[in-house]
């Protein structure tokens, strides 16, 4: 089974790189599709769910704060939690469950459909065809929508903080630079970026495996979800200590 | 086509080919010959393993044991990349259609002619359109599959599948589910194929009279096991009693009913 992934990924990986070795190009128009398909319409619940995470965030640190007599720490919490932290995993969280069950879903329902194994006898290869344009555009899109999303979170926050916390909405601003680096905006980058990789990867993975109808399909893509969220989560955990912690 | 641009006398050989899926044996010990130019008819009861055995054929299942050559290349120990250069020549419709449900029909043609080569849309576009009028689709390239009747479906898959005038067409139930004069111009259509531009092909069907129409060749298969082969005629004059029952579609015979009234009366009544 992870052998299996293993050979998958490598496969995809192999085959986005094969363009630059000369060989034919990637379905630019493959890619555009999949890119609106994973990118585009995400974006309006990718920015809600931040925008929603940007108020709570800057509500709980007042709460907090109030007590220290700190309030304009809540500039500094809300921009330093989304930028490291809230931003890529909420994304992906969102990703995961809109786009990633989708591929999967798809996919699955065309191995079922014996559209896979069509794909295979015209002598096309269904990795080329099908896999990497998905996750070419889950590399891409995910840093994207992580951008809109964290740029929604800290308005949401600067919002919140001038309207119902009274707070100075230019001493917000000049807090919220003072407390992060331009560090921080990268590292939250790389994490979107690796998530993308694994969330791509493993959703076509369930999806090319489906066996057995459309109950099939139903487990796979419950499966892809949940070892989707839980590798996301993972590789956070990792790429946290790797970044701040060595 | 010239007889010497082939390696063997055969398109498709198979020997011996055994394959069980789990406890159950779907295949045992299949043998037989498909000569360049000519139409072999795969028939037998449903459930007999003739989707399966043409699964082997066409690579997407490794057989147990046994050998295929296609013409002269024993195909079951290619590795991929081999395999993919021999199945240029196939052109293969799958017993469900398997089109490309997010695809029009007209790009379903299209696939494998765009994707083989570097050919110019409009001249693909041609093409389309010559082989959907040969299975009589004119005009309804910007459907969906799912906007078209099962038997529209199988004859956007034969376009697809006669889309890059392949030299092996392989057929599982083309006519199923078409009415007579549409059964009739697929089979002319197969039969014109092999004998103008020296196409074989290997087709898959319960239907006797389109059977009977085009086969120059037929195996008869009977739970895995081959029964009969021969010309149709050395099949008609064949005494074996199952091929007798299934070729005149007699209700009694020596075929059995996995389950018959009184087994599940009786069944019924212990229960
Ligand atoms: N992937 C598989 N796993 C397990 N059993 C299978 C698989 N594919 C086919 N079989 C079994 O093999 C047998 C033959 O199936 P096959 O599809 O080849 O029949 P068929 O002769 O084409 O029947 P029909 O005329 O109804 O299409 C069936 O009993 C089926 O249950
Ligand atoms: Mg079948």
């Amino acid at each position: 089974m992870l052998l299996a992934y293993a050979q998958l990924s490598l496969q995809a990986f192999a085959s986005i790189f094969a363009p630059l070795f000369g060989q034919r190009g990637w379905r630019l128009s493959a890619l555009f599709k999949q890119m609106v398909n994973i990118g585009v319409a995400s974006m309006p619940t990718v920015a809600l769910a931040n925008f929603l995470l940007g108020i709570v965030l800057a509500m709980q640190g007042a709460g907090q704060f109030e007590k220290l007599g700190a309030t304009d720490l809540v500039a500094a919490l809300v921009t330093f939690s989304i930028l490291r932290e809230i931003g890529p995993l909420i994304t992906a969280v969102i990703v995961i469950g809109r786009s990633g069950s989708s591929i999967t879903a798809e996919l699955g329902t065309m191995k079922v459909e014996e559209e896979i194994e069509a794909l295979d006898v015209m002598g096309i290869d269904p990795v080329k065809y099908l896999v990497v344009p998905r996750l070419l555009a889950m590399l891409l899109m995910m840093p994207v929508l992580t951008v809109l999303g964290e740029g929604v979170g800290l308005f949401a926050g600067w919002l919140i903080s001038v309207t119902s916390l009274h707070l100075d909405p230019i001493f917000y601003i000049h807090n919220a630079t003072a407390a992060v680096e331009q560090k921080d905006l990268w590292t939250g980058l790389l994490k979107a970026l690796m998530f993308g990789g694994v969330v791509g990867t493993v959703c076509c993975f369930y999806g090319m495996q489906v066996e057995g109808g459309a109950e099939g399909v139903g487990k796979a893509t419950t499966k892809a979800v949940v070892t989707s969220l839980t590798a996301m989560l993972a590789m956070d955990a990792l790429l946290t200590t790797l970044i701040y912690f060595i | 086509m010239s007889e010497t641009k082939h390696k063997s006398p055969y398109a498709v050989e198979v020997r011996g080919l055994s394959r069980s899926f789990g406890p159950r044996k779907i295949l045992a010990d299949v043998s037989f010959q498909l000569k360049h130019g000519e139409i072999l008819t795969i028939m037998g009861g449903s459930g007999c393993g003739k989707s399966t055995l043409l699964r082997h054929i066409i690579g997407s299942l490794k057989p147990d044991s046994g050998e295929i050559y296609i013409d002269g290349t024993e195909t079951t120990k290619l590795d991929d990349e081999e395999f993919s250069k021999v199945r240029k020549r196939f052109g293969m419709l799958f017993q469900t259609g398997a089109l490309f449900n997010s695809m029009t029909v007209g790009e379903n043609v299209a696939l494998p002619i765009l994707e083989s080569s570097d050919v110019a849309p409009h001249i693909a576009d041609l093409v389309v359109k010559l082989k959907l009028e040969l299975v009589g689709l004119t005009g309804f390239e910007n459907l969906k599959p799912a906007q078209i009747s099962g038997g529209m479906k199988k004859r956007v898959a034969m376009a697809r599948a006669l889309a890059l005038d392949p030299d092996l067409l392989f057929c599982d139930e083309p006519t199923s589910g078409l009415d007579p004069v549409m059964t009739s111009v697929i089979d002319t259509l197969t039969v014109d194929l092999t004998r103008k531009l020296g196409m074989s092909a290997i087709v898959v069907t319960h239907d006797m009279t389109s059977a009977f129409r085009i086969a120059t060749q037929m195996v008869f298969l009977f739970e895995g096991r081959v029964v009969a082969t021969g010309t149709p005629e050395e099949i008609k004059a064949n005494p074996n009693p199952i091929l007798q029952q299934f070729i005149n579609g007699y209700a009694d015979g020596p075929i059995p009913l996995k389950l018959s009234k009184d087994d599940y009366l009786k069944r019924l009544l212990q229960s």
